[in-house]
């Protein structure tokens, strides 16, 4: 018979080693994987990623912001200049660097496979949102354009990621930044416009006469299926809803973060109503879909009525239903007490 | 679509058959497809069995019909097939049911869809209604639970919402059988094209999807005129909505429309050119629809789903308000609120579902002693003699006697007698408290709980379950519709000491744990040894979730949601035969099935000698060694690698394997006939003798918790997630738990007390 006292000795030592080997994120394994994947390959496409950031926000970039981008030092990120001029992505015009076209191409793509990956673990895992962007700057060097083709058509060619950036088309198109369509505004909502649409001719020719152009400040006066008037600049005007889509403007910042603070479910006892507003972004994917289908959309009026044995989670009447909802889910839920009296 | 197109369909149109085949059905010969599709927990499964006599298992739960059902009745003349789609809020496949119920609706192509209603809930099932029916004409809306809508006080004006959806409404009680009649008159007055619809589709949109689905209409619409359906098509174009991209690409699309669907079916008989020709043409189109599309979606916000499920739920509301008859006085006192008061009241909520739940532990243990002791005597001890002595009269040779009476019958017989009696009472019983609604109850109480461990509530409820049957409960984990929840329920239930564990643990405690203590207390004293280790088993259950959670499953994706079902008289006669078909005996044909081949191993392997010794003698010799390192012996280990198959034949393995080893005579039935003995006592002298100490007892029932599943659970589990990964983690996870365990416990139990 082993001696039991060296057998729990070989015991906690064999366990200790494979917690050092196998442990989530910080074991051995994991940090091969990371340095394995960490190669020259990654730094090159890190290095256009962050030129391309750069010239997209019309920031000049030096060696020394690219220095301080990569965490890297001056030294070797010269180097790596060095090499990505040899190899024709990049040109450097006086101090200042420059993509050529094929860099960009590089870029893109690697931004492609960058929100694509976020926008996949949003919509198809239960991956915390705290780390989508952790994961996808691991995976945005391994994936092959091919893998990134797969996920594009399984999700529906999504065109936004996760954070409302748009994703680089496989053609390295890319929208102007945040714009959506005059037609996406709701009655009330002010943008400014960033791109007019040239063809067709006719309606870019219209939408000329109006006055309008880049930086026009646009607000939404009401929106039917057949017409949509808006005020540009102060001056009234109406459009149809086809044309109105050739129309791109930008949300100001702070109009596109929700004005809260919002009240949520989450503060309500049993008893009490109020009308939903609107779902947190932060919800998404799978998460809000169910909301949505479950019936809370904006106006349904949602009535608490149970708490269960343990406070958590509490049963919403919501449109006949009666549907439990946990804490955390609640709080996803945006509402307004005042708008179920009304309601009612 | 006149009477002629109603004609028998199983030979007119080969793409519908291979397409039917490529969706899982059987094409055996019909003459109509009809569809079932509508909410989870509407009745559906109930209207099902009513139209086909099925016994199908409902229960009062959303999201039962996981697996798609299929049935078959007449209807005057014709053979209709009915096809049970899995219960969804939506069809906007954005999980992996809603897809199955989406593909079923436009590419089956059924000649009527049905859609199950809750009158209770009208928005919210309108929901649905409004998507199927912007997808196709042919469809019967069943108003189901009427009689619960009368008793909450709610009336619909049946004809004003039949006008509004522009289909036939037909009123219905399924549990009862009221309106049946009624809908299988509308059912098959809309499929032989007797009754016309002009199905409600909604007219607009929110002004941003709008624009964009005007926009690509047109094209849509020139590419295929008879396309009914053409908004819809643009609709999920801009959803880019892979599915129908690619039939759009393909010019399947096209062909979905009817009319066009037969012309084409005719041309390729005619002139395989022209039917080309017209493929070419579709294909062209299809190119330019699609980048239109592709273009469009960059004019939509990133949100413009939400607001399109926000138009549905407006339409929904306006048609629910404009049928609702009004006046009628709501009830005054609501029974359902005021169980749910109780049910879930802070106080009362535990104390009343542990009284619940041990009065249906008591009924099931109380009443399956009598018929499990009577079918022992019968199978084991009055059949299984009877048959050795036919045996012997006829002469059938020793080997196919042993390894088919002593082998094969025995394993079988054992498992029938232990594992029958209380899951025909444990099973019926846990339904009659699903159907009455409590469970969803229980979940929510629990909920707290098992959201800490990263589960689902409703885990509970399959835990439970699993202490009737592991393979059962992994079964039942289809009450959960959240992926990352639903495999942790699955991959933990074999913590849940399942029936045909529970008399292992009794007598082991009894002979070894409960000796320990003065006679009077004995019975105590092992009664709570073996609930201790019940409760060890519900521990290790909420930290393997816990564990599962946040390493291999946390990327799973998750869904929670929970819904309370209204109260409803459980059915007694029903339940009782539902769930003795439904459960009971599949799992039990199951178990026998996996006991067979076992029971010819256990024999083979004690009486087939190589150099002279049995190859279990000679595997017991080699496991020895680890086993006794960990704790337990040889006998033990082999005995559950023989014995996977069932919990149930272990101890009468080891017993048998014991007897083998100690070349003991007059004990036993011979090598490889398992036996139990008559009395405890007696057994414990066999034991003592064989080498075991209370450390063995104690790890033994430690290991009888904590070890891989029966092979039934396992092929089960391997049926639930079709994933060799997640059967292999579900197998070895506890195997690994069950060694470390009984390895500590022995070593830290030598050391202490030597």
């Amino acid at each position: 018979m082993v001696d039991p006292a060296l057998a729990l000795f070989v015991f906690a030592l064999v366990a200790l080693a494979l917690a050092v080997v196998f442990w989530p994120r910080r074991g051995v394994v994991a940090w091969l994987v990371r340095f394995a994947r960490l190669t020259q390959r990654a730094r090159i496409e890190d290095a256009l990623k962050r030129m391309y950031d750069a010239e997209y926000a019309g920031r000049p970039c030096t060696v020394e912001s690219l220095a301080g981008m990569l965490h890297m030092g001056r030294a070797r990120v010269m180097g790596l200049v060095a090499r990505l001029e040899a190899v024709g992505l990049v040109r450097t015009v006086e101090d200042r660097l420059a993509l050529t076209d094929v860099g960009r191409g590089e870029a893109l793509r690697v931004l492609r496979s960058h929100r694509m990956w976020e926008r996949y673990l949003a919509d198809r895992t239960g991956v915390p949102p705290i780390e989508w962007h952790e994961e996808a700057e691991e995976r945005e060097h391994t994936l092959s354009p091919e893998a990134v083709e797969q996920l594009d058509s399984a999700m529906g060619h999504p065109r936004y990621d996760p954070h409302g950036d748009p994703i680089p088309t496989a053609d390295g198109e890319l929208p102007p930044h945040a714009g959506v369509a005059l037609s996406a505004l709701v009655p009330g909502q002010s943008a400014s416009v960033v791109h007019l649409e040239d063809e067709p001719a006719e309606v870019y020719q219209q939408l000329v006469e109006m006055g309008l152009a880049p930086g026009a400040q646009i607000e939404l006066l009401e929106a039917t299926p057949g017409r949509i008037r808006f005020a540009a600049d102060g001056e009234e005007h109406a459009i149809e809803p086809v044309a109105a889509m050739n129309v791109t403007v930008v949300l100001p910042r702070e109009a596109a973060e929700s004005r809260g603070p919002f009240e949520t479910l989450k503060t309500l006892d049993p008893g009490e109503s109020a009308a939903v507003v609107g779902i947190a972004p932060a919800c998404q994917g799978p998460q809000r879909r169910r909301l949505l289908d479950l019936g809370l959309v904006p106006g349904t009026v949602v009535t608490a009525e149970l708490r269960g044995a343990l406070r958590d989670p509490v049963a919403y009447r919501v449109r006949g239903a009666l549907i439990a909802l946990r804490r955390e889910q609640a709080d996803w839920v945006r509402v307004d007490r005042r708008l179920a009296a009304e309601v009612h | 679509m006149t009477g002629t197109a109603a004609a028998p369909c199983a030979g007119c149109s080969a793409h519908r058959a291979s397409r039917l085949v490529q969706l899982g059905v059987q094409l055996d010969r019909w003459d109509y497809l009809v569809a079932l599709a509508g909410n989870p927990n509407t009745g559906k499964s109930t209207v099902f069995n009513a139209l086909t006599g099925l016994r199908q298992h409902t229960g009062n739960w959303p999201g039962k019909t996981v697996a798609r059902a299929e049935g078959g009745f007449t209807l005057e003349d014709k053979r209709v097939k009915l096809i049970d789609l899995p219960g969804t809020y939506s069809l906007q496949a954005g999980s992996a049911d809603e897809e199955v119920a989406r593909d079923f609706v436009l590419f089956g192509q059924p000649d009527v869809t049905v859609v199950v209603v809750d009158a209770t809930r009208l928005e919210r099932n309108l929901n649905l209604v409004l998507q199927i029916l912007e997808i196709t004409d042919r469809v019967v809306v069943c108003l189901n639970l009427m009689d619960e809508a009368r008793r909450h006080g709610i009336g619909i004006d049946v004809m004003r919402l039949e006008q509004q959806l522009g289909v036939p409404v037909v009123p219905t009680v399924a549990r009862s059988g009221d309106g049946i009649a009624e809908l299988l008159d509308a059912i098959h007055g809309v499929a032989s094209g007797a009754v016309e619809t002009s199905p409600y589709r909604m007219e607009s949109h929110p002004a941003e999807v709008e624009a964009a689905v005007q926009a690509l209409v047109q094209p849509i619409a020139q590419a295929y005129p008879e396309l009914p359906n053409a908004r819809w098509v643009a609709l999920r174009l801009l959803n880019a909505d892979e599915r129908v991209e690619t039939a759009v690409r393909s010019g399947d699309i096209g062909a979905l429309a009817e009319g066009v669907f037969e012309a084409s079916a005719l041309l390729e008989a005619d002139s395989a050119t022209g039917g080309e020709a017209q493929v070419a043409t579709a294909v062209d189109g299809a190119g330019d629809i699609l980048d239109t599309a592709s273009r469009l979606r960059w004019t939509l916000s990133a949100n413009f789903h939400d607001r399109l499920t926000e138009s549905l739920y407006a339409e929904a509301e306006r048609i629910a308000q404009a049928s609702q008859v009004r006046g009628l006085k709501r009830t005054k006192f609501d029974l359902d609120r005021t169980l749910d008061r109780l049910l879930t009241s802070r106080w009362l909520g535990f104390p009343l579902m542990l009284l619940v739940l041990a009065v249906v532990f008591w009924l099931t243990i109380a009443g399956a002693n009598y018929p499990s002791r009577f079918l022992a005597w019968l199978l084991l001890d009055t059949v299984h003699p009877a048959l050795k002595g036919f045996s012997a009269a006829v002469g059938v040779p020793w080997l196919l006697d042993g390894m088919l009476l002593d082998g094969v019958y025995l394993a079988t017989a054992w498992v029938v007698s232990v594992m029958l009696p209380p899951m025909a009472i444990f099973f019926p019983l846990f339904t009659l408290l699903e159907d009455f609604g409590y469970l969803p109850r229980v979940a929510f109480n629990l909920d707290s709980l098992f959201r800490k461990a990263g589960a689902h509530g409703k885990q509970a409820l399959t835990m439970c379950m699993g202490f009737g049957c592991n393979a059962a409960g992994v079964v039942s984990t289809r009450v959960i519709d959240s992926p990352r929840e639903r495999l942790i329920a699955i991959i933990t239930n074999n913590f849940s000491l399942c029936n045909g564990r529970w008399p292992t643990q009794i007598l082991i405690a009894s002979i070894f744990v409960g000796a320990l203590a003065p006679a009077h207390l004995a019975g105590l004293v092992s009664a709570s040894a073996v609930v201790a280790i019940a409760l060890l088993g519900i521990g290790a259950m909420f930290l393997a979730s816990w564990l599962l959670s946040r390493t291999v499953l946390a990327g799973e994706a998750t869904t929670f949601s929970l819904e309370l079902p209204p109260y409803r008289p459980p059915r007694i006669l029903q339940t009782l035969y539902t769930s003795v078909i439904d459960r009971t005996l599949i799992v039990l044909w199951r178990a026998v099935i996996f006991a067979v081949p076992a029971g010819a191993a256990i024999w083979l392997v004690s009486n087939i000698n190589v150099g002279g010794v049995s190859i279990a003698a000679h595997a017991m010799d080699w496991l020895d060694p680890f086993g006794l390192l960990i704790g337990l012996n040889g006998v033990i280990l082999l005995a559950y690698v023989v014995a996977i198959p069932a919990n149930e034949i272990v101890i009468p393995t080891v017993l048998m394997l014991t007897v083998l080893t100690l070349g003991a005579t007059g004990m036993g039935e011979g090598a490889g006939v398992m036996f139990e003995l008559d009395s405890a006592g007696t057994t414990g002298q066999l034991l003592r003798t064989g080498g075991w100490t209370l450390l063995t007892a104690v790890n033994l029932m430690l290991f009888s918790l904590l070890h891989n599943p029966c092979s039934t659970t396992i092929y089960t589990i391997y049926r639930e997630t079709r994933s060799a990964k997640w059967t292999t983690v579900a197998t070895l996870l506890p195997l690994l738990m069950g060694f470390t365990v009984c390895f500590l416990v022995a070593q830290v139990w030598r050391l202490a007390g030597g």
